[in-house]
């Protein structure tokens, strides 16, 4: 029995870390329509800059996170108006061809900057562990799911209450009429894109803290955070959460139970039921209510 | 600076060096001996890779540079690296590969990863041109029936018999063990070398757990440890998965009597980021600067380290000796074949017995490198410096074992 939860525990809190890696891919792919296949890299560049940021400062990687959330914003801003929004005036499909592009562009600036060695983040607390009724739990991975949980509900609180949220939403619900309200869409389109990289970037230090990484991992954490909108579905915290989750417990649950090796067959499998069954994701698209 | 260590490797493996201005100097005197390849500068397995190619690039600078070429059949000529980035990807490294033999190249060095030499020596061998290379170790490379292809290493299975003869040697004798290996070209085949190795040495096993090819938790499988301990846990795969699985054994306080990662321990990177908890990790290594062995360049290992530093800052790994000595061991080749025909080249090879700064290097009748003279010593990190345990005569320390729990070395 103690197993059973001690796997669910795991998944619940890896989960949690593939929600908060997702949420900016589902925001980008809901508001604008575009699959961002440079989200990976966003979130490596996260991880790069608490890496960098900690060290020089002395910090703690995780209070590092306002900083780098706020590069990234600037980044993500500057990379949708400039390059990001020529691709979607010109063709549908010249978003995600553009989006691969800067992706591998910058894996390989990241290789001259930092190298490809593999880099890790170690905070104080790193190997630290606490048991609750008989369950283990890792610090640093539990302490990243808590700063997951906590920026998925920022963003959910962002959405829902904030002008700037009622503004994205509107746009992504209905474009034309937010235009004729006076809505600056290709403003707001850059606005999203820069919550959304920024969000990267947090998940990003989040992921740095418990897992080695290196430029080489950029397609891993695309493709997560693509199966998890799959998953839960497109343009909302809690799609990503849902599915997150779901992915999590479904990694650990198969690992534990049908073999390490096996966490991938289940993840794509579930994947094709669902897009064969409910191909919008569990929660469907946030945005399409008044589509 | 490893920046420019970077910069430096992709700028030298992708021209053709020694540069211009000095070539027109060799020029009068040397001709050129164009040696091809590819190596990934990126992707998944740059970090050895740039290893990989920083030994060609020290070995082929200090034959020229230094001892203004290499003489075979009483000409002189000068090593022409034609390398280039195969961004850790084989299909590209196929094309490549293929792209300089249709330009005329005879002699091919290794790209690292089993993954990709085994589809590049599989072309190379059918234009039957040489292949000497220190980046792919799993036994399909060697059980195929080239005889163009030479490796520095044991093929897999054999890699784990140093290891397995330290495990029996060890007071108390450990009774059990259990393998974690992940699912790629060589840490299969590893996986497997391992259990033969262990097998044949009288441990009982536990368990073997097969990992996806990319790991990013492994709660489950330290729960399971932790619920069937075995005395020894061997977890063979490359060095993030191993950072990734020692980091999770100490939050989770899983402990075993030893910890043994095939990759990993040996970086400087890896011992840092786990601190402490280092002491006492077990890993096979294959050279060090201590080696005793001359070498007919570079005089032996040190020399070898010296000049190596004088070129890079990026610390030195036994990959870029094994690298190196595929150049050293092309020449020596040559050298005794009296010609630079690749046939001739091939059979020299095939019956190298030639002393380097790496290792005595002598290959099977399949192609991988001699068992014993090429199989690796076994380092284990105590007081934060890599020591060489095993086998005896090399030995820098004694092993520890058991090793001391996480806690106690917290």
């Amino acid at each position: 029995m103690s197993l059973v939860v001690q796997t669910l525990a795991d998944g619940l809190v890896l989960g949690g870390i593939y929600a908060l890696a997702a949420v900016g891919f589902s925001l980008i792919f809901g508001v604008l329509h575009v699959i961002n296949l440079s989200h990976g890299i966003l979130v490596l560049i996260g991880a790069y800059l608490a890496l960098v940021t900690s060290q020089a400062l002395g910090v703690d990687p995780l209070l590092t996170i306002p900083a780098v959330m706020a590069v990234l914003f600037g980044a993500g801003y500057a990379y949708q108006r400039l390059l990001i929004q020529r691709a979607v005036d010109r063709s549908p499909l010249g978003s995600m061809l553009l989006t691969f592009g800067v992706a591998l562009m910058l894996q390989n600036i990241m290789i001259w900057v930092f190298s490809p060695d593999m880099k890790s983040i170690t905070p104080s607390y790193a190997f630290a562990s606490f048991s609750v009724a008989g369950i283990t739990f890792d610090a640093v991975r539990v302490s990243a799911l808590a700063a997951s949980l906590v920026l998925l509900l920022c963003l959910a609180l962002l959405l829902k209450f904030s002008p700037l949220g009622r503004v994205i939403r509107a746009t992504a619900q209905q474009t034309l009429a937010a235009q004729l309200c006076g809505v600056n869409v290709k403003h707001v389109y850059a606005l999203t894109f820069a919550v959304s990289a920024a969000f990267a970037g947090a998940a990003g230090i989040v992921i740095g803290v418990i897992l080695p990484f290196s430029p080489a991992d950029e397609a891993l954490w695309t493709m997560n955070a693509f199966v998890v909108v799959v998953l839960g579905g497109v343009g909302s915290p809690a799609g990503a959460l849902l599915g997150g989750l779901l992915l999590g417990i479904v990694n650990t649950l198969t690992a534990q139970y049908v073999g390490p090796s096996f966490p991938n067959v289940t993840m794509f499998l579930l994947l094709v039921l669902l897009l064969l069954v409910r191909p919008n994701g569990l929660l469907g698209n946030a945005f399409s209510a008044s589509r | 600076m490893r920046r420019r260590d970077v910069l430096r490797g992709v700028a030298a493996a992708t021209a053709v060096f020694p540069a211009p201005a000095v070539r027109s100097a060799y020029a009068q005197t040397a001709k050129p001996l164009v040696i091809g390849g590819s190596v990934p500068l990126t992707g998944a397995a740059a970090e050895t890779g740039l290893n990989v190619n920083n030994g060609y690039i020290t070995a082929a600078s200090y034959l020229n540079d230094v001892l203004g070429g290499v003489e075979i059949a009483g000409e002189k000529y000068r090593i022409e690296l034609k390398l280039f980035d195969d961004a850790s990807d084989p299909a590209r490294a196929t094309t490549l590969i293929q792209r300089q033999l249709d330009d005329g190249t005879n002699f091919f060095l290794g790209s690292f990863g089993s993954n990709i030499v085994l589809p590049t020596a599989a072309i190379t061998e059918r234009a039957k041109k040489p292949m000497v290379q220190t980046g792919g170790g799993a036994d399909a490379i060697f059980t195929r029936g080239f005889k163009y292809v030479f490796g520095m290493f044991p093929r897999a299975t054999r890699q784990f018999a140093p290891a397995a003869a330290l495990f029996k040697s060890l007071k108390p004798a450990p009774q059990t063990y259990s393998v974690i290996y992940t699912n790629d070209a060589f840490s299969k085949t590893a996986g497997e070398g391992v259990r033969l190795a262990c097998d044949a040495a009288g441990l009982k096993r536990i368990e073997t757990y097969e990992l996806p090819a990319k790991v990013t938790d492994v709660s489950s499988v330290l729960a399971s440890v932790r619920s069937k301990t075995p005395d020894i846990l061997v977890c063979v795969m490359h060095d993030q998965d191993s950072l990734l699985i020692a980091r999770q054994m100490v939050a989770t306080n899983t402990n075993v009597k030893l910890l043994f990662q095939g990759l990993g321990p040996q970086l400087a990177s890896f011992r840092e980021a786990l601190g402490k908890y280092s002491e006492g990790l077990c890993c096979s290594t294959y050279w060090d600067e201590a080696v005793p062995y001359k070498d007919k360049f570079f005089g032996d290992a040190k020399k070898f380290a010296q000049y190596y530093r004088t070129k890079f800052t990026r610390p030195i790994a036994y990959h870029v000796a094994g690298a190196a000595a595929c150049i050293e061991t092309y020449v020596m080749a040559m050298q005794a074949a009296k010609s630079i025909k690749p046939e001739a080249v091939r059979d020299a090879l095939a019956k190298a017995d030639f002393e380097t700064m790496y290792a005595r290097i002598k290959f099977t009748p399949d192609g991988d490198g001699d068992a014993l003279l090429l199989g690796g010593m076994i380092g284990q990190v105590q007081k934060g410096k890599l020591e060489t345990i095993f086998p005896g005569e090399a030995r820098t320390a004694e092993p520890v074992y058991p090793t001391p729990t996480w806690d106690k070395k917290a």
